[in-house]
């Protein structure tokens, strides 16, 4: 991150654009809680743009919206999972819905 | 100094819970053991997310055994080299305080591509009608 501390004016050629945390929603998106992990991949689309347009300002604010975004699925996926599961498990479906831990 | 500290704290953190999860997985086969926590989407809907099948699909994978894990989940299995390469690159770079990028990530076309195939797989694999049904994880 140490580029960005003073950014310029106009977009260097060749600079590196903000990171856009593509692989941990695209990790998201396999590993499920979907919804969110795609709401990540399109802000990941966003930095790139903006940062083509030449937006530095644009794209650092798509790329801190790409980083909430990728940790809400990192942390809101697994809490709703493990709610389900306590849930499951307080009303004794346990056998009848717990089919051996499908993921 | 501080900030040192905390990035290496941070790292053996990442580390410990990558070695500990592919242990898990590696010992347990999430087929026939019912602690793994399930998909709450396949709970609730009784449908296959993209991402169903991940969990079954690592434990085969870390047994070498590719072809079991691509029925589980091919789509995983066929990422999961890319995501390897770019968690190693956004590792090195949080280490090393670089600033690398994955080429591939930084194209629109890719991403929305991958976004594309990701959701033509969750349909497809939802479809109870040979070869569609191959998709979803049994």
């Amino acid at each position: 991150m140490d580029n960005f501390n003073n950014p310029p004016i106009t977009n260097p050629p060749g600079g590196a654009p903000p990171e856009n945390y593509l692989v941990w929603s695209i990790l998201a998106t396999i590993f499920c809680c979907i919804p969110l992990g795609i709401v990540a991949i399109i802000k990941s689309t966003k930095v790139n743009e903006l940062w083509n347009l030449g937006d530095q300002m644009g794209a650092l604010k798509a790329s801190a919206d790409a980083k909430k975004w990728t940790i809400y699925a990192a942390i809101i996926g697994p809490i709703f999972t493990i709610i389900m599961w306590v849930v499951i498990m307080f009303f004794g479906f346990a056998g009848a819905l717990f089919d051996a831990g499908s993921y | 100094m501080q900030v040192l500290t905390k990035k290496k704290l941070i790292a053996a953190l990442i580390v410990f819970s990558i070695l500990g999860g592919f242990l898990l997985l590696y010992s347990f086969n999430p087929s026939t053991n019912t602690f793994f926590l399930p998909c709450p989407f396949h709970h609730l809907t009784g449908l296959n997310c993209p991402g169903c099948g991940s969990q079954r699909a690592l434990h085969h994978l870390f047994h070498l055994e590719f072809l079991t894990a691509f029925k589980y989940n091919p789509l995983m299995v066929l990422t999961m080299p890319l995501v390897i390469y770019a968690l190693g690159v956004t590792f090195y770079n949080f280490i090393f305080g670089t600033n690398h990028r994955l080429k591939l990530f930084y194209n629109n076309w890719f991403i929305w591509g991958f976004l594309i195939i990701t959701v033509i797989f969750w349909i497809l694999r939802n479809v109870p009608y040979f070869p569609f049904n191959l998709l979803a994880p049994t």
